[in-house]
């Protein structure tokens, strides 16, 4: 940062750093590890994934202050958010190449950035992409806006459009590279975007919902709830009563070769499982569907026969999981109240106790004082306001006896 | 094959069977060079075996996790017993009870299997516990005493015997059984990937051979100082970090901090020091035995370790060298200014503002901004303002420049 030499305007941009800063001092750590590098050759200002911040000597000449802040601000987000690691991984999944799709992926990523960057004592600077620009929704994530545009005729203005690699992945030819002077290596990469997210989670008041998200995403990025929703289900019923376990009660067929050595025998007792589904008129269709199956699948793979699953559902849903049931061969027997408590009870007074119970719900509930003599898994569909405090009508969290999967 | 022998082409190839050629095929495609290539998960790899520590690397199947086991083998000179845990019973790893004449007086002895009784009798070896997340949950509580007493039967491992494990993560793990978290607490996990490059340039005939860290005997007792200060220093600030049982379910089946975690992260540090190890080495192993959140607090306070100390800058301002990253930069002069706050004394006062000068001499302005307005409004009644706040306009100007752009944007947004 002692590079001042050259026709770069420091000071202005330090000046729009410091503004960037007092706008958002939750930022202020990635703020001041940008290492700033004046190049001529880059059209705006960019950066790379080493957190190298290239800047044109000209673009700061003809930019105000205040759009300079707002700029920097959006490029350190790039970099918070990892868009170059995302969009690697996009283009590796999708198998795409070429400098097209790395534009239309520089062009999501702005769109994730700018609907809840500006404001609040930045200005939106000119040309801004927002997701009403490509005439989508606000509010998404870059993957998903990549699914949902092309380049076409509306994107043409957009061509020019460059935040370097750190914000799309693919490398440009003016920048150091990794063995460049004065990067970031991925540790301290890390550590920076740690001791953001601990900022916004240690004192969340002033920050935007969307950086409290990032934040509790940052270290912990949410897994699949497929693969959490049938490894908590699979774990339940496999448990000790249920399952495919080693038994001393019985002597195993080895047993007969090995004579003066006992064996145990690997019994399969298939579990019994009991689906709870929970519709306050608050979870799509969609949403309870795609979790049904899943659940079905999950249960027919650890060996329940058909027969053996059961859901129980209030009227209101009969509606839905009533054909998928039917399709997947599911017994079902209707009744009950959007109380969970009932539910409960009588997936429990059933003839055959079930080994595990899945619930399916919102959490809008009340739930059970005592914990029920069967393992309990809960497939909870997040709902943003359950994330507030502050809610008046708060819902009381799932018991910690019962395994939760968030689901969507 | 005889039969088509007298139809066969006549060359000097006549008598070698169809199988000679095809072998040496094989060894044509077996004929493969190696080149230095820097890794940090092997080393991480070889850290945590070296310290003595199981290691569970989690991966996807058939990405190269038993080559890597094979490679630390011959590298560290240790026979290597693989076992795979899916396919025993858990009387394998318990000891098969014998029924003698008088069970009531005589006990009933637990025989160790064959592979046990070698690898005791060879005093070392690189023990290799594959697929262990399929194996049912009896065979994994049976492995909990192999791993933590390091006992089959009645057999003691001998200290020369070092444990790997390899499992699937649970995404690719169609029937897993999942990791209990007291056996997950006593691993140091590696999530095992692979890098596109270098199976890329391996296939193509040249793969990477691993530079093993050695360590330096004459940073031993420097390494331990440094481990136990650090993980001291970080929990005796954070006490709730001792330990916390997973709850979350993306959590469940890794790693977790408790105190036998910390013990093993604190080993790990000291070995990574010694051998002089990169920090994403660290981040690895220390991520691995006590999980990403407090693996990363861990990480960022050694970081900070790394800054001076205020207390010393403050003493000798004059001396003072400040880092040169902003971010850290800017963490040293919070941290000086809390100083002054804490005691107050004109002398330190003083000192602070010449460090805040030098700040602003050798780098950027901006990150001086707060710090000195936080030191301005410290200032007491007999306090005067130092000389040296003179050179402080470049800080100045830019800290206008902010003001007018802020005074526009709130005139924008009025509008």
């Amino acid at each position: 940062m002692t590079a001042a030499a050259g026709r770069l305007d420091l000071d202005k941009l330090y000046a729009a750093r410091l503004l960037a800063v007092r706008a958002r001092p939750y930022l202020s750590t990635a703020l001041f590890a940008l290492h700033i590098v004046e190049s001529p050759r880059a059209p705006t200002m960019g950066v790379d994934r080493y957190w190298r911040c290239y800047v044109s000597p000209a673009f700061v000449d003809y930019t105000p202050v205040e759009e300079l802040a707002s700029v920097l601000v959006h490029e350190v987000s790039h970099l918070l958010r990892d868009h170059h690691g995302r969009s690697d991984r996009f283009a590796q999944r999708h198998n795409l190449s070429g400098p097209a799709e790395r534009l239309r992926m520089n062009i999501a990523a702005d769109a994730e950035i700018n609907d809840d960057a500006f404001g609040h004592g930045l200005v939106r600077p000119e040309g801004a992409i927002m997701p009403a620009t490509l005439g989508l929704a606000a509010g998404e994530l870059m993957e998903d806006y990549l699914h949902q545009f092309r380049l076409g005729r509306h994107t043409q203005e957009l061509a020019w459009l460059d935040c370097g690699s750190g914000a799309d992945g693919s490398d440009r030819e003016w920048e150091l590279g990794p063995d460049g002077a004065d990067g970031l290596s991925e540790q301290e990469r890390e550590a920076v975007r740690f001791r953001v997210a601990q900022g916004i989670i240690g004192d969340p008041g002033t920050t935007p919902q969307g950086w409290r998200r990032w934040a509790q995403e940052a270290m912990h990025p949410p897994q699949p709830w497929r693969d959490l929703l049938g490894a908590a289900i699979r774990a339940a019923a496999s448990a000790s009563g249920a399952g495919a376990d080693y038994t001393y009660g019985r002597p195993a067929r080895r047993s007969a070769a090995l004579p003066g050595i006992v064996l145990p025998s690997l019994r399969r007792t298939p579990p019994r499982v009991s689906v709870v589904i929970d519709t306050s008129g608050s979870v799509s269709d969609v949403e309870l569907g795609s979790a049904l199956l899943e659940t079905a699948a999950v249960t027919r793979a650890v060996g329940g026969r058909r027969d053996l699953v059961t859901v129980l559902s209030c009227d209101a849903a009969a509606r839905i999981t009533d054909p998928l049931c039917r399709a997947e061969g599911i017994p079902l027997i209707g009744g009950g109240g959007t109380d969970l408590r009932t539910g409960f009870a009588k997936a429990l007074r059933a003839q055959a106790r079930p080994d595990v119970i899945v619930v399916l719900t919102d959490g809008q509930t009340p739930w059970p004082a005592a914990r029920p003599s069967c393992r309990t898994v809960v497939g909870l569909f997040r709902r943003e306001h359950t994330q507030h405090d502050d809610e008046p009508n708060y819902v009381p969290a799932p018991p910690t006896w019962a395994r939760v999967v968030h689901i969507g | 094959m005889p039969s088509y022998a007298p139809y066969a082409p006549l060359s000097d190839r006549a008598h070698t069977s169809q199988l000679d050629i095809a072998g040496e095929l094989l060894t044509l495609l077996g004929t493969v060079t190696t080149e230095p290539r820097a890794d940090s998960q092997l080393e991480a790899l070889t850290l945590a075996v070296a310290a003595d520590l199981p290691v569970l690397l989690w991966g996807e199947p058939g990405i190269g996790k038993t080559a890597a086991l094979t490679q630390l083998a011959e590298s560290l000179q240790l026979p290597l017993t693989t076992v795979i845990a899916s396919v025993h019973e858990p009387s394998d790893f318990s000891g098969l009870p014998i029924l003698g004449d008088d069970p009531a007086t005589q006990g009933v002895p637990m025989a160790p299997p064959e592979w046990a009784v070698r690898l005791v009798r060879a005093g070392r070896g690189l023990l290799f516990l594959d697929e262990l997340s399929t194996a049912p949950p009896a065979v994994q509580a049976a492995l909990l005493r192999l791993v933590l007493e390091r006992r089959i039967g009645a057999l003691q491992l001998p200290a020369g015997v070092r444990i790997v494990a390899a499992a699937n993560p649970r995404s690719s793990a169609a029937d897993g059984w999942e990791l209990s978290p007291p056996l997950a607490n006593r691993f140091v996990h590696l999530q095992w990937t692979h890098d596109h490059d270098v199976v890329v340039r391996g296939l193509g005939g040249t793969w990477p051979r691993a530079m093993l860290p050695a360590l330096d005997p004459e940073k031993l007792p420097e390494a331990v100082l440094f481990a136990r200060r650090a993980v001291c220093g970080l929990l005796a600030a954070r006490p709730k970090l001792v330990h916390q049982l997973p709850t979350s379910e993306t959590r469940r089946g890794g790693a977790w901090p408790s105190p036998r975690s910390w013990d093993m992260t604190l080993r790990l540090i000291a070995f990574a020091t010694a051998a002089d190890s990169s920090r994403d080495v660290l981040s690895l192993l220390v991520r691995g035995t006590v999980g990403d959140g407090p693996g990363f607090e861990l990480l960022s306070a050694i970081d900070r370790m790394d800054l001076p100390d205020p207390e010393l800058l403050l003493a000798d301002p004059a001396a003072a060298e400040l880092p040169e990253r902003g971010d850290l930069r800017q963490a040293v002069l919070d941290g000086v200014v809390a100083a002054v706050r804490k005691r107050p004394e004109k002398s330190r006062w003083d000192a602070a503002w010449t460090l805040l000068v030098k700040a602003v001499q050798t780098g950027a302005p901006d990150l001086v901004v707060v710090p000195a307005t936080t030191l301005a409004t410290l200032r007491q009644d007999d306090w005067d303002v130092p000389a040296s706040i003179e050179q402080l306009t470049g800080m100045v100007s830019v800290s206008q420049g902010a003001n007018r752009a802020a005074a526009r944007v709130a005139a924008q947004a009025g509008r």
